[in-house]
């Protein structure tokens, strides 16, 4: 890719993607999740947990814990351009310049007790994550729960490689089923609550209605012009991450389907249809220190209309299974997550949404800090090129170190991955 | 001899179960000095350098191998050995999951069931039977090897024994067939046991952190006048400190000798690895850590802050390095370490 930008891929400036009218319902759903968590942490009857991406969070719920999630407190930070002063904080102590910015984030903000709007997060009953996703997940809450002085339960998720089958797979589901078990003795010897099968089915139900409308959102990003931009699933992920099994989060998303159904009924678009340029696959944790960025890109009629990452927070449960099939299932989803298909499987994943959302490229995000997520981005990018011949832009940064992205070169390589967009659509 | 290279970041693999096989189990370890263009063209350059090395030594070697294991230890294990399969010639490729969490009965049901998989795949592969006699020969094998180790260990604190002589002698348990390499261990202990007294220059030190897989870094050690006496590391105590218990149950046996090793930093709970540590120091009567990291390794790298922590709140002295992986003479980190001990009072403090 060159370095400087031809005049002929830039296209109109200052085009505005038109946001969801009702993404403004987050301007309520989020201060309220907050300041339920402050007083949550701050009761002592009440029981909290830390849970990653990967957890179900649906079984916090299940137990009437209440789930804060300190990766989204570390965007917080981000958005609120105060991560950077955090992670220096964190490498202050000692931790590592080459260590995940989300976790250094957290180190800074719990150290340096910055408020929930800065990213702060409360001191939790206990501390629960899986390795599913990254080692990071773990170490973290390692560190964490040791400094707060409260037990970590780590999932212990086997990892299916490429070439998994499937009586492998069952005896993976085994194992994680035989730690749900565990995980129910070390949440009842914790906190004497109980679990019920009940309140399991009955979450898992919500749960699945909130992915399901969430899958119907997505089935409208195949329209062109697409109703619906990253600019509003970033944000509107927030239920699926933090309140699945509730009926707030179904809400929200059935008032913004009924504003992607309005759209698409008046042909409207999240940009217009002639300024819709070039469809765009954005892979990875956007820059949160920097979202304009994403603004910038409608600049050139580039659109972001997929991103796996937004997506895979939703994963439909089957429902009306008996408890084990039931636990089966949730253990199935916790091993085959997008985030972490193995190598065959994330090309044909991808491939598959390059046809369904009608792509012209994909930015695939080589986040410094997300060293398991960036494991495998070559020989997908090879193999999308190869067998689709749309442009894959590999972009170096980091989602939440804004000493990993610089201006000028991030424009400049903008403005080439259009160029590349532009002729190949020529072809 | 059939030799099976294998993979993992940690002291993840049981070769007991290749011995069984009739196979010469190899630890692939990379090599330092090799340009690492070919791991490249798959994996950033941000990505663990150890790793991507190891890669390399596959692209280029793996004729010489009749078959590879990858064994889960970090991320990198598990989401390489996709890369692996896809560019990694061989006529056998086999993953092993084995689990991150150590000591529980699930992850010890888990681990089992994934170890009989691996039996049966080598039996396939390489038309052997793998029987529970065959298993037990191995472990008493492995366990020669090991015991043997123990003696160079305890001969490194007390006889002039370079760092360089005590990491090549741990690649040798791991690198050649165990037969040739117990032959080779038994010369070590004649040789260092003959060796003059440990030299009074020298201070004697714990190591710790990410696996030391080139000797190089341990002359950068030799050249700031510490000598390692005791570490957790892989390619060192980590192989030898427990022996393999010999019981009925060959797989039983290798469960618990897994959960039972020094712990890495790749496992949860993360306790037993500074518990080990303390051990050490406190057997040793040692009153100094060093401890490394090589660039990008983050499962080290996030628990260094509290092993220090630890390790000053005992009175011991501590420093800490981020090495690059490479074959040259780290001036910075020779001044760093011989400032750290001068400062100290020097080697006899
Ligand atoms: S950014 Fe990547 S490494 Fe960091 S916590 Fe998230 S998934 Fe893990
Ligand atoms: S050096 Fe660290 S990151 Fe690299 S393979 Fe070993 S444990 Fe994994």
């Amino acid at each position: 890719m060159t370095e400087s930008a031809p005049a002929a891929a830039k296209g109109p400036s200052q085009m505005r993607v038109d946001r969801l009218p009702s993404t403004k319902m987050l301007n309520k759903i989020i201060p309220n999740y907050l300041l339920k968590s402050k007083l949550m942490a701050m009761l002592p009857w009440k029981k909290t947990a830390w849970v990653t991406a990967g957890f179900p969070v649906e079984l916090c719920y299940m137990f009437d814990i209440f789930p804060m999630h300190p990766e989204n407190a570390a965007c917080v930070s981000g958005t609120q351009k105060v991560s950077q002063e955090l992670i220096e904080y964190a490498e202050s102590l000692g931790f590592s310049r080459d260590l995940c910015s989300y976790f250094k984030t957290n180190i800074g903000a719990v150290g340096k007790k910055v408020g929930l709007t800065k990213g702060g997060i409360g001191k939790p009953t206990f501390c629960a994550s899986t390795n599913t996703i990254c080692d990071t997940h773990v170490k973290w809450f390692q560190v964490q729960a040791r400094k707060f002085g409260v037990p970590y339960f780590c999932f212990d998720i086997p990892s299916a490689v490429s070439g998994t089958d499937d009586p492998r797979m069952d005896e993976y589901i085994d194992y994680v089923v035989a730690q749900y078990k565990d995980f129910v003795d070390f949440v009842g010897n914790l906190t004497g609550k109980k679990f019920s099968e009940q309140k399991f089915f009955s979450v898992l139900e919500k749960s699945d209605r909130l992915c399901e409308l969430w899958h119907e959102i997505y089935e409208y990003r195949k329209i062109l012009p697409t109703p619906v931009a990253f600019q509003d699933t970033m944000a509107a992920i927030f239920p699926m991450v933090i309140l699945p099994g509730l009926d707030i989060g179904i809400k929200f998303y059935e008032a913004l389907l009924k504003d992607i159904k309005d759209r698409v009924a008046r042909g409207v678009g999240a940009l217009t249809k002639e300024q819709e340029k070039y469809r765009v696959l954005f892979e990875g944790i956007p820059m949160w220190y920097k979202i304009k960025y994403f603004h910038e890109l409608a600049n050139y009629g580039a659109i972001i209309t997929y991103e796996p990452y937004t997506y895979s927070f939703g994963p439909r449960k089957q429902l009306g299974l008996s408890y084990e099939e039931a636990l089966r299932e949730l253990a199935r989803m916790m091993i085959d997550v997008p985030y972490s298909y193995s190598l065959e499987k994330r090309i044909v994943y991808f491939e598959k949404i390059v046809d369904e959302y009608k792509l012209d490229g994909i930015i695939l995000h080589s986040n410094f800090s997300c060293r398991p997520s960036c494991t495998g981005m070559i020989d997908l990018k090879n193999a999308i090129q190869a067998d689709k011949g749309i442009p894959v832009w590999l972009m170096d940064c980091d989602m939440d170190d804004p000493r990993a992205y610089a201006d000028g070169p991030m424009k400049n390589r903008m403005e080439a991955f259009i160029e590349l967009m532009a002729e190949n659509k020529k072809k | 001899m059939k030799t099976l290279a294998y993979f993992d970041s940690s002291h993840d693999f049981p070769e007991e179960i290749a011995m069984a096989a009739g196979l010469a189990p190899v630890k692939i370890l990379g090599d330092v000095k090799a340009d690492n263009a070919p791991a490249d063209q798959y994996l950033q350059n941000f990505l663990c350098p150890a790793a991507r090395s190891m890669l390399t030594d596959a692209l280029a070697h793996s004729g010489s191998w009749d078959g590879i294991v990858v064994a889960h230890g970090c991320d990198i294990t598990h989401r390489g050995f996709d890369i692996w399969k896809k560019h990694v010639k061989t006529p056998f490729i086999h993953w092993l999951n084995v689990p991150m969490v150590y000591g529980t009965a699930s992850a010890a049901a888990f681990f089992k069931k994934e170890m009989e998989l691996l039996v049966r795949a080598l039996e396939k592969q390489f038309a052997a039977s793998i029987t529970p006699d065959k298993l037990r020969a191995a472990i008493k094998e492995s366990n020669e090897v090991k015991s043997r180790l123990q003696r160079l260990s305890a001969l490194r604190a007390t006889r002039d024994v370079p760092n360089r002589d005590y990491f090549d002698a741990c690649v040798k348990a791991v690198t050649m067939a165990k037969n040739d390499a117990a032959k080779a261990l038994d010369e070590a202990i004649k040789d260092w046991s003959a060796r003059p007294a440990f030299p009074a220059s020298m201070k004697k030190v714990l190591l710790t952190g990410s696996d030391i897989t080139y000797p190089e870094f341990m002359d950068t050690l030799e050249e700031a006048n510490i000598r390692a006496v005791r570490d957790d590391l892989s390619i060192g105590e980590r192989y030898y400190a427990t022996l393999i218990p010999e019981k009925d149950d060959p797989l039983d046996a290798l469960v618990e000798y897994r959960f039972s090793i020094p712990r890495p930093a790749t496992k949860n709970p993360p306790d037993p690895r500074t518990d080990f540590l303390l051990k050490a120091m406190e057997e040793s009567g040692l009153d100094t850590v060093v401890s490394q990291n090589v660039k990008f390794c983050e499962p080290y790298l996030f628990d260094t802050v509290h092993i220090e922590k630890i390790m000053k709140a005992k009175g011991y002295k501590y420093i800490h390095l981020e090495r690059e992986f490479s074959p040259v003479k780290d001036t910075q980190a020779i001044n760093r370490l011989e400032a750290f001990i001068e400062m100290q009072g020097g080697a006899k403090a």
